[in-house]
């Protein structure tokens, strides 16, 4: 067993395979009593490959490791949203949006024009949202889907977004209420009362604090002006 | 009648939200959304209860005459037996 510290948990976790022993590299710690234990045995994984054959028994292991991840997370204050997460001077802005979309895309685009060293990637497909002292973080993880781009950092949530293409390019603030069935479709939802009850706790607080935009838009420089202008918080 | 096994009502952010638990979540996967006597009246049905019941506690409650508030339950009803939420 291994000893991670993930978004200020300490999780002690079997793993073996290539793709999770390079992203969980940064994430290696050493404590004394761990907070979660994640330990699903290499005959289970033989399993679940062959319940998945699209699969390999490596992705396997980083899929379900990271599924164990966000489930235990509701009991630390956190969620996962499926969003690509960019931190510019200080705060973290998260976009969202089904896969294929394009947010990892946008957060790109953030990159090309405000600069690799202004805007870094905290984690391009599953960050952690966590309330640690009564404020709300977005955490780098080791699970970040397709791609390795994730931070073992925290960074103040400063806005989500919820991300679709157009050829227009357009950004408003959302209400709590449109916002809340986009948050229910990126992320896990719990089917026990006891769960959804700390879900919904989490979205109270993360909502109520936290700008919440829908944005249009396409490849442009002008889509990153309008999208960075609009929501930063840095100013 | 009254409302389905299954289903969590919460207050999120000032917006009142219902979320399939358990049961619930099997046939439903969405997040309905109720303005404030919604949620008064779907409090209610969370015990059993007939349309008489609601409209004396919806016109004790709001100040809103018994023909509109009637109007307003049937709507409600209506939006509720469409989705499939009501135990008759």
């Amino acid at each position: 067993m291994k000893k991670l510290k993930v978004a200020d948990i300490n999780v002690l976790i079997r793993y073996t395979h290539p793709t999770l022993v390079k992203q969980a590299e940064a994430y290696l710690s050493d404590f004394d009593k761990e907070d979660i234990v994640i330990d699903i045995p290499e005959s289970t994984l033989e399993r679940l490959q062959q319940e998945n054959p699209h699969l390999s028994v490596d992705d396997v292991e980083y899929i379900f490791t990271g599924a164990a991840f966000y489930e235990n997370i509701l009991n630390y204050n956190g969620f996962l949203l499926h969003s690509s997460g960019v931190c510019v001077n200080g705060w973290a802005y998260l976009f969202s949006a089904d896969s294929g979309t394009g947010k990892s895309t946008h957060t790109g685009l953030w990159q090309k024009y405000l600069g690799e060293d202004t805007a870094k990637i905290i984690n391009d497909d599953k960050p952690a949202i966590r309330i640690v002292d009564g404020k709300n973080y977005v955490y780098g993880t080791p699970w970040s889907g397709k791609t390795d781009m994730n931070l073992n950092m925290r960074m103040p949530l400063g806005g989500i977004v919820f991300l679709e293409r157009s050829t227009e390019n357009f950004i408003h603030p959302i209400t709590t209420q449109e916002a809340i069935p986009k948050l229910f479709q990126q992320t896990l939802r719990p089917h026990e009362a006891s769960q959804m009850n700390k879900l919904l706790d989490v979205l109270d607080k993360v909502l109520s604090e936290t700008p919440i935009y829908r944005l249009g838009c396409d490849m442009s420089r002008e889509a990153v002006e309008l999208s960075f202008n609009t929501i930063r918080r840095d100013k | 009648m009254k409302i389905k096994e299954g289903f969590l009502l919460r207050t999120v952010a000032g917006s009142n939200i219902v979320v399939p638990i358990g049961e619930g979540s099997i046939d439903f996967s969405g997040v309905i959304t109720l303005n404030e006597v919604g949620a008064f009246l779907w409090k209610i049905l969370e015990q059993p209860a007939d349309k008489a019941a609601l409209l004396e506690k919806l016109t004790a409650e709001y100040d809103v005459d018994a023909n509109t508030a009637s109007q307003d339950i049937d709507a409600f009803l209506a939006k509720l037996r469409e989705a499939n939420l009501l135990d008759d």
